[in-house]
């Protein structure tokens, strides 16, 4: 058994590392920041193993519960974090060199990055839902100031629409938490537990269903604006272009599916209390996620917006997989969840270098990737093939497992609507990436690798994304079947 | 004596679509937290639970004092005269105002919602707050009279929990008066960092970024 000791030090951690790197010499700073986001891969492994193969975590009166979603969302974060921290290096290095921003300024980088992850992984381990709440809107703020960190016209404006759509979005899922809370306070009296999700899980039943429908609503949208769901998604691709390539990664990667943690947190409780109403919701605005992407994508001159508008289908797949539901469904919305964080952080860590190399992210100005930069550029073309779901790749097992749950429980039009709208993706996207991959380079771009950390870092993904395409370990099948029954509203 | 006290909240919002300079909303803003904090305080004087006073003391500090503060030195920091500029003209502003207090009061007795004995005068006033937030943040074009209209909402959003249940869990409202104070500084910050960059508050100058 485990005790509340390793979910302190996981919390702490970030906050620590994040102040040290503030104060003391950056060049010492960033070889710490990387041991100790390490450091907490080890300690939520630790949790994580006890999560799964024991039994859920709970301490600090009923403060901190941590099932298999929760455990799963920690383990994306802090495997996300530690790769986009080994990569912050090489990448904050170059753009120091290249006098893009001051050599001061990268101590702030580390802080803000830090309590950024620490934000997130406090949502995913708390109970009460007002503290994931506050937790989610402490994620938008201090994003916010990652968003505008390189402080030019452009980044600002993409931070200011960040932090007033999310803020907003951010209101209503409030206001839907406070109708959540009514539904049940004539059950539990006003009490700071009748917040908590296990509480009101367990009672889902006897509910308000009026009150939670409104709830769910209010919520979906809230949450929703913050998981870039169409159609409140027009800060994501601001945010994701203008971010440093590293932050980026870990908002598409990691920050998206704990705002969707959220959403599903309490769509688990709604659902039950809806007899299985609240599903539509889920189908109709993941649906929508995905159509939005197909005119974007085909007029995309920026790389990291076609990567961020990609970033917008995932979000609509892994939603409309969790609304068809079903064991099927629900088993590979969570793998998508999985894949999707691999595949994408890969492919903006691979962007940030092209973008270093070519000094621009304009597409049209790339060319002859895999010819200057032999390691990106082949990697960049796997993540690209995995990321539209072409086999043998990760996505594609995920996306196939969510369209035959489709097929089986009947939701045939949705269904296939969704293949319709992700082949169009897949030619629209490859369309660019072929382009920019193949070809003669422009005569100034240096052939070169970035650095020594920029390239490491793109490793341990790309092992996820080519290894889970072709074999799916027995361990991780189980732990995915988990979290899947935790998103069915079974006891974990 | 409660009716009176929501019109005084309800006029603070929608006097906040017809100021002429910036520098005009923070006071009207500290007057709206400062009701709010009343109104609190009221419902604390007829129930005794005693967490509705520390919301009423959190709400005139945080709301009503360190908030407008920070919004006070920012504005000063980039330039007291800033005149306001809104999309809509100022009797269009304050008939969609209108509307949408008459729409909020409406949807209220729609819903049925549950309400408690002393908090049920302000129900409707709380919603049209959520509103008219919503509006502020549509109409004016000023970057920092967005970050206005948010705290306008979260003040909404304030009411409708203190009047159908007297209030989230105390934790939680510490949580959230946390939150707040870190946003409005967050937006002082962005907010002086956009008109170093831009030399001017004007969203509608910050539209580079499109498709």
């Amino acid at each position: 058994m485990i005790d509340m000791g390793e979910v302190s030090l996981l919390l702490i951690i970030p906050l620590v590392t994040a102040v040290l790197c503030w104060k003391i010499n950056i060049h010492i700073g960033e070889k710490l920041q990387i041991t100790t986001a390490l450091l907490n891969v080890f300690v939520s492994l630790l949790i994580a193993n006890n999560v799964f193969f024991h039994a859920p975590i709970t301490g600090w009166h009923h403060l901190i519960y941590i099932d298999a979603l929760s455990a799963f969302n920690v383990m994306l974060i802090v495997l996300i974090g530690f790769v986009a921290s080994l990569y912050s290096v090489g990448y904050m290095h170059h753009e120091v060199a290249e006098k893009i921003i001051d050599a001061n300024k990268v101590r702030h980088y580390y802080l803000w990055f830090h309590l950024f992850l620490g934000t997130m992984l406090a949502v995913s381990v708390v109970n009460n839902l007002g503290f994931l709440w506050v937790g989610i809107e402490l994620t938008t703020l201090v994003s916010a100031l990652l968003v505008a960190f390189y402080r030019k016209g452009t980044s600002l404006e993409a931070a200011w629409k960040y932090l007033i759509m999310g803020s907003v979005g951010i209101a209503f899922a409030l206001l839907g938490i406070i109708f959540l809370y009514l539904s049940g306070v004539d059950l539990f009296g006003e009490s700071a537990d009748s917040l908590n999700w296990t509480v009101l899980h367990q009672a889902a039943k006897q509910l308000n269903p009026q009150w939670t429908l409104i709830a769910f609503v209010f919520v979906l949208v809230g949450f929703g604006t913050k998981a870039g769901l169409a159609p409140m998604h027009f800060w994501l691709p601001d945010a994701h272009s203008q971010a440093p390539s590293p932050v980026s990664a870990v908002l598409s990667g990691v920050l998206l599916n704990t705002a969707l943690y959220g959403v599903f947190r309490i769509y688990t409780i709604v659902n039950t209390t809806l007899d299985g109403k609240a599903a539509s919701y889920l189908i109709f605005f993941g649906l929508l996620s995905i159509a939005i992407t197909v005119p974007f994508m085909l007029v995309q001159h920026d790389l990291k917006r076609m990567l961020a508008y990609s970033s917008v289908e995932h979000m609509g797949i892994i939603t409309l997989g969790v609304g068809i539901g079903g064991a099927l469904g629900l088993y590979g919305a969570v793998l998508h969840m999985f894949h999707h964080s691999m595949a994408k952080s890969l492919l903006f860590f691979a962007a940030g270098n092209i973008t270093q190399n070519y000094h621009s992210k304009r597409m049209e100005r790339i060319s002859g990737i895999l010819k200057t930069m032999p390691i990106t550029g082949s990697i960049f073309l796997i993540a690209a093939f995995a990321i539209t779901g072409t086999p043998p790749f990760n996505i594609f097992v995920s996306e196939f497992t969510i369209m035959r749950a489709g097929f089986q429980s009947g939701h045939l039009v949705a269904t296939v609507l969704f293949l319709l709208f992700v082949v169009l993706i897949f030619s629209g996207m490859m369309y660019y990436v072929v382009r920019m991959a193949f070809g003669e380079a422009p005569a100034k771009v240096e052939k070169k690798e970035m650095s020594r950390w920029s390239t490491a870092a793109l490793f341990l993904p790309l092992v996820a994304v080519i290894l889970f395409g072709l074999y799916v370990p027995p361990f991780f099948q189980e732990i995915i079947q988990q979290v899947a029954v935790v998103l069915q509203g079974g006891k974990s | 004596m409660e009716q009176w006290i929501a019109m005084l909240l309800l006029i603070s919002a929608i006097w906040l679509l017809q100021i002429r300079k910036i520098s005009d909303s923070v006071p009207i803003l500290a007057f709206q937290s400062f009701v709010l904090a009343l109104t609190a305080g009221a419902m604390w004087y007829q129930t005794k639970l005693s967490h509705l006073l520390i919301a009423a003391l959190l709400t005139l500090v945080v709301k009503a004092m360190i908030i407008p503060a920070i919004l006070h030195y920012t504005i000063k920091k980039i330039d007291v005269h800033r005149q306001v500029e809104r999309v809509t003209s100022k009797y269009t502003s304050l008939l969609m105002a209108i509307i949408l207090s008459v729409a909020g009061f409406y949807v209220t007795s729609r819903l049925h919602l549950p309400s408690t004995k002393f908090g049920e005068p302000y129900l409707p006033v709380s919603i049209t707050l959520v509103f008219l937030g919503t509006f502020i943040m549509i109409d004016h074009k000023k970057a920092l009279m967005q970050g206005i209209g948010l705290i306008t909402i979260e003040n909404g959003l304030f009411l409708v929990a203190q009047s159908i249940s007297y209030g989230m869990p105390m934790m939680v409202e510490l949580g959230i008066f946390f939150d707040m104070l870190v946003t409005v500084v967050i937006i002082g910050i962005l907010s002086l960092r956009i008109h170093s960059t831009f030399e001017s508050l004007n969203i509608e100058k910050m539209s580079n970024l499109k498709g």
